[in-house]
């Protein structure tokens, strides 16, 4: 029995809106020094490459929990808000 | 949606929906919003509910009423190495009678038969509700603005009680608009599937006796724990660590939870489950020194949205002081109702309440916990220290033992110093 975060989606529900909650401008990770967010994130939403110099950000598995809004110290977010009503994720008993 | 309430209530978790009950109770007319899609959907926790007095005055036998798992006889604390642990066990028969003092409950469950509860009393429950901004007649708070349809609801008096990341407060100017890593802890949990008899077996409980288990030296350094609650035929098993010092680290949380569930001695405990559910949410633990402005003109601020939350390493509290600071919330409203009267002025009895009763108190005397806390040696090398003098007790390898205090001494001075030690237990009394 292992957490294996890549498949998520077996394990958690989620209702994926289309219109993303969290917006990143990926150009400020560029120049960040830290990126805490990526090993951070409990559901590894944010990914750094460190050959192509590239910051990816996918909110599909987020869990909502808020550590990537904490941990960031550059204002990287044009958009940190929870999903519309009614989507993202669902704990069924937790 | 444009309708008026004599009260709204942001957030249907415990700290809402107490607040939502207690002022349908007393008849005003009140707006309970939830940006679930049912309440307790969004939520998460470790898993113990504490006795939870305040709620007791809605619900005398509450454990008749409340759909709860097991209720907790056993407590333990265990220090942890890769391959060792060390357990301190308290089990009392007095746990095994109502009314009892924790349980362990499932939020989505738990959470939605409280709003129900407030529902019955008379509260409107909106689901699927974000609320988006605050609508404000300078610097007062006149209502709320919802994402659904950009619908207007307005009340002379607003409770924000939507938890850990408050956007409402911060909105309201009540709280610092950025958040120190230092004070946040994120937690994440795994909930595993096995059935009731091997639960009873495993951690020598009967009926609906349950097991609430803390670890330390779980984390590979990072500064946190671990916890392990027995539910009726599921076990919950988790992490919370200090953002800070996760952040920092450079290891993430799964990869720390799945070794964590790998150590020898967990592992036999899991064996044979099934993973259900993977989830994380924040825990506001910086404690008395984190809290915001708890109220201003036609606003008041409860539960963890107001970092009302105790994180000790022994014990972490945040349902019942959610709950409680609710129901002061919720009466502090019925009083400015009768006054009519929702200035900050008016409303700063609710600061009165929460500061007479066990919430501020209990806060208030665990200042220093957050600080004491943030002492690396806790991590690692006090469960060495522990595991290593018990390993030495117990081995038979044809050499002479040292004497205790002898064997003590070499511990503690290969592992911690002297010095750091007595500063540890001083800070560590004064802290607790
Ligand atoms: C890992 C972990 C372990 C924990 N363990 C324990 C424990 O064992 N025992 C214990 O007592 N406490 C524990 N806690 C703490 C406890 O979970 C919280 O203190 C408690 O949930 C706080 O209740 P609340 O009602 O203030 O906030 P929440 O339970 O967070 O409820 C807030 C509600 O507001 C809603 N909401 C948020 N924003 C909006 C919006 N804009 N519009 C509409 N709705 C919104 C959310 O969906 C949610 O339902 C733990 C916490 C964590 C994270
Ligand atoms: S911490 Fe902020 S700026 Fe840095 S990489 Fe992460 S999101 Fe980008
Ligand atoms: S909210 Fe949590 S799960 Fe979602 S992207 Fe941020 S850190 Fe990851």
């Amino acid at each position: 029995m292992k957490i294996n975060v890549d498949e998520i989606f077996d394990v958690t529900s989620f209702n994926i809106d289309r219109e993303p909650h969290i917006v990143l401008d990926t150009q400020v990770c560029v120049g960040c020094d830290q990126r805490g967010c990526t090993n951070s994130c409990p559901a590894r939403c944010y990914t750094w490459s460190e050959e192509d110099q590239k910051m990816t950000f996918v909110y599909d598995g987020c869990l909502e929990c808020g550590t990537c809004y904490v941990v960031c110290r550059q204002n990287a977010f044009t958009r940190w808000s929870y999903p519309r009503g009614g989507f993202g994720v669902s704990f069924r008993m937790t | 949606m444009k309708r008026s309430f004599d009260a709204i209530v942001i957030g249907a978790g415990p700290a809402g929906s107490s607040a939502a009950l207690t002022l349908a109770k007393a008849g005003l007319d009140v707006a309970l919003l939830e940006r679930g899609s049912y309440p307790g959907e969004k939520n998460m926790f470790g898993g113990v509910l504490h006795r939870l007095t305040a709620l007791e005055e809605h619900f005398p036998e509450f454990w008749n009423q409340a759909p709860l798992e097991r209720h907790i006889v056993k407590k333990s604390l265990t220090f942890l190495t890769e391959e060792s642990s060390f357990n301190v066990n308290f089990d009392t028969q007095a746990s095994d009678r109502t009314p009892y003092n924790g349980y362990t409950v499932y939020r989505p469950r738990f959470d939605r038969w409280l709003a129900d509860e407030a529902v019955k009393a008379g509260a409107k429950l909106y689901c699927g509700c974000t609320v988006e901004d605050l609508l404000k007649d300078g610097a007062r708070i006149t209502g709320v603005k919802v994402m659904r349809d950009g619908g207007e609801i307005k009340a002379p008096v607003v409770i924000a009680a939507d938890g850990v990341l408050s956007f409402t407060a911060k909105k309201a100017g009540l709280r610092r608009p950025a958040f120190d890593p230092a004070q946040m802890a994120v937690g994440v949990k795994a909930l595993i599937d096995l059935p009731k008899e091997v639960i009873d077996d495993r951690f020598g409980l009967v009926r609906d006796q349950g097991a609430s288990n803390e670890l330390v030296g779980c984390t590979q350094g990072v500064r946190g724990g671990g916890f392990l609650y027995t539910n009726y035929d599921s076990l919950s098993i988790g992490l919370v660590m200090h953002l800070g010092s996760l952040s920092e680290s450079g290891k993430t949380p799964y990869d720390l939870l799945n070794a964590f569930m790998e150590q020898p001695q967990m592992a036999k405990l899991l064996k044979g489950g099934k993973l259900l559910e993977y989830s994380a949410h924040l825990v506001p633990e910086g404690g008395y020194d984190m809290i915001p402005e708890t109220h201003g003109d036609g606003i008041l601020v409860a539960g963890d949205a107001a970092a009302l939350c105790i994180v000790t390493g022994l014990n972490l509290e945040g349902i019942n002081l959610a709950t409680h600071s609710g129901m002061l919330a919720g009466k502090a409203a019925i009083e400015a109702h009768q006054r009519k009267d929702f200035s900050k002025q008016s409303l700063s009895c609710y600061r009165r309440m929460l500061e007479n009763s066990y919430v501020m108190q209990d806060l208030k005397l665990y200042r220093r916990t957050p600080h004491m806390l943030h002492n690396d040696r806790i991590y690692t090398q006090y469960p060495e220290l522990l595991c290593g003098i018990m390993d030495e007790i117990y081995r038979i390898d044809g050499t002479p033992k040292d004497t205790m205090t002898k064997l003590l001494m070499r511990a503690v001075k290969e592992k911690i110093g002297l010095k750091n030690m007595l500063a540890d237990v001083y800070s560590g009394w004064r802290a607790l």
